[in-house]
């Protein structure tokens, strides 16, 4: 009753945050349809898949610290992205983004796999150490390109201004398709996260094939991460907060948890980024928004744990 | 035997000639030398604008060291280079010696005080705006004992700018967007140096405030302000900017009227240095284009 109740309210709030979304300040048809109906979709997709994702890599790591980028392939793909913005090529942003994120995830994927085992926290080290490395490598770029630290930093810390052509919306459409269906396909496999959270070895005697489980997970998850980064940048506190703010609520069931994070990721990244457009007249990157409003509820979060 | 001391003795000829001829090509070049730095005047330039200023002082060959980014005038080039803009190398400014450092902006500040304490003359000159940048050539010409020359060269730019701004009165003024970067999309304002040289030369910055004089600025404001003129120093291409959602409707993207760096040579605008009148001059070119059509 609870989370229909959730639901239906964030549903509600979403549509209304939508609309100022679409419709606040002095605009005409062609903003609204060509401007900030792409840029409302990309908000929406991103705060939905990195919230679903961190609420996934929370139960599948076991860890209340896990997140969409703890996995280093949001560092791969802010690589990719960064290179080909530096190279000019700011229409293949995205593929190259995307590229990086799947170079990543292969070795991470690779780091993590011993004698056929795939452990958590081999995978848990393997992606930081790779996503550690990753992130040395952009620093350097920034210092070595400084008159570019602006292209970095939106990727650092998140932009979801990005500029469609009409050819590359239709490409971005698709692929969120095809991602929110993704998305829906992992749900069918929050039953079996729920199970494993009692540990391997009791998931392994009620006949769930952990290991295989767990690279299924891995690949789908890191496929969506790389899209979101590859288009957004890395936009953090999303995928950590929302998962653990519904959980304070309906509990730790992932059957519930999931489709809530889904929903409530949208919504609070939509308020975010409103407020980051219209907050100063400066347009502030929305990853600081995030931090801002999430900082202090991790605080909050780890005191609450303490007592 | 005999023929030992002739060898010897063409040998000892060839020699002769050998070094006379080495003594005078020595000489000859030494004398060729001439150009290097003299009164002991060693310059090392860190911004490109004053290398620009110190180019018309004609104090060019006192320059021993820049950064990266002085390209103009060529000579530079074969200069030694102490790093570039934000990334100075201490170590090979002092090892050049230099009787007087030139610096600008915030960056290079702590750099420049930090040379003060080893006793190196250190000399910033930091031009925002025209009048600044006026001030700055009397500034270095101050420093490099060029006053005269100085007070010249400001006195006509300031005239020729006044000149071509007062020659050139469009109206109504063509609206012109900006572009120095793309992802994320950043402009100028009124206040920047190249916001005032699109002012001076007739046009009209479509961004009369920012928040700060280079900015970031939304998709949306540039579509709302419908730019006649667009000039993209952001590595963008021109078929890429006419597919960009939503700017098909831009006057500057319906007639074509995008111009980009081989158009109108950036450092003329961007720099605040004294080839702004180029720039100033070349602006109002492009804008009589889109005022005959």
């Amino acid at each position: 009753m609870k989370n229909k109740l959730l639901f239906c309210g964030l549903l509600v709030l979403g549509i209304v945050l939508g609309w100022f979304y679409l419709t606040a300040g002095q605009i005409d048809g062609n903003i609204l349809l060509n401007v900030r109906l792409p840029r409302l979709l990309l908000t929406l997709f991103t705060g939905m898949t990195l919230a679903g994702v961190g609420s996934v890599y929370q139960m599948m790591l076991n860890n209340p610290l896990a997140e969409p980028y703890i996995l280093g392939v949001s560092s791969g793909a802010a690589l990719g992205s960064v290179i080909a913005g530096l190279a000019g090529l700011f229409i293949l942003m995205p593929v190259f983004g995307f590229a990086g994120a799947l170079l990543t995830m292969l070795l991470v994927w690779l780091l993590a796999q011993k004698k056929g085992q795939f452990d958590k926290t081999r995978l848990l080290l393997s992606g930081i150490i790779v996503g550690m490395f990753l992130s040395a490598v952009i620093s350097l770029i920034m210092y070595l390109f400084q008159q570019d630290a602006m292209l970095i930093l939106g990727t650092l810390m998140g932009n979801l201004g990005h500029i469609f052509s009409a050819t590359e919306y239709r490409f971005f459409l698709i692929l969120a398709v095809v991602g929110l269906l993704v998305l829906v396909l992992i749900h069918h496999d929050s039953l079996t996260l729920d199970v494993m959270s009692g540990g391997d070895l009791y998931a392994g005697s009620v006949g769930i094939q952990v290991h295989h489980l767990r690279q299924r997970l891995f690949v789908l998850c890191s496929l969506l991460t790389g899209i979101v980064v590859a288009y957004a940048g890395i936009i953090g506190f999303v995928g950590l907060i929302i998962p653990h703010i519904v959980r304070l609520i309906v509990g730790t069931s992932q059957r519930k948890v999931y489709p809530l994070s889904l929903l409530g990721g949208g919504v609070f990244l939509l308020g975010c980024d409103f407020l980051a457009m219209h907050l100063t007249a400066l347009e502030l990157p929305v990853g600081v928004i995030t931090a801002f409003i999430g900082c202090p509820f991790f605080v909050w979060l780890l005191l609450r744990k303490k007592a | 035997m005999k023929e030992k001391s002739k060898v010897k003795r063409t040998l000892f000829k060839s020699c002769a000639v050998l070094l006379v001829l080495m003594t005078g090509l020595c000489i000859f070049f030494s004398c060729q030398k001439k150009e290097s730095p003299a009164k002991g005047q060693r310059y090392v330039v860190l911004s490109p604008e004053i290398a620009e200023i110190i180019a018309v002082l004609e104090g060019t060959q006192n320059i021993v060291g820049v950064t990266a980014e002085c390209n103009w005038p060529e000579s530079l080039k074969a200069k030694a280079k102490v790093g570039q803009f934000g990334a100075v190398n201490k170590e090979k400014i002092i090892a050049l010696k230099p009787s007087i450092v030139f610096a600008s902006s915030l960056e290079q500040q702590a750099i420049g005080s930090e040379l003060s304490k080893l006793g190196i003359n250190v000399v910033t000159v930091y031009p925002k705006s025209v009048e600044e940048m006026l001030q700055g050539i009397l500034t270095v010409g101050d420093a490099i004992g060029e006053k005269n020359r100085a007070t010249f060269a400001a006195d006509s730019m300031r005239s020729e700018l006044q000149k071509l701004s007062r020659n050139f009165q469009p109206n109504p003024r063509p609206k012109i967007y900006l572009e120095i970067y793309r992802e994320p999309l950043m402009s100028v304002s009124d206040k920047s140096f190249v916001g005032e040289l699109i002012e001076l030369a007739g046009g009209d910055n479509i961004f009369l405030e920012l928040e700060r004089d280079y900015c970031r600025i939304k998709s949306e404001d540039v579509i709302k302000a419908a730019p006649d003129l667009i000039i993209c120093y952001s590595k963008d291409t021109r078929a890429k900017i006419k597919s960009r959602m939503g700017w098909q409707n831009i006057p500057a993207v319906q007639n074509d009227r995008i111009y980009f760096e081989e158009d109108i040579n950036p450092d003329w605008l961007l720099r605040a240095g004294p080839r702004c009148v180029l720039g100033v001059q070349r602006l109002q070119e492009l804008m009589q284009y889109s005022v005959g059509k």
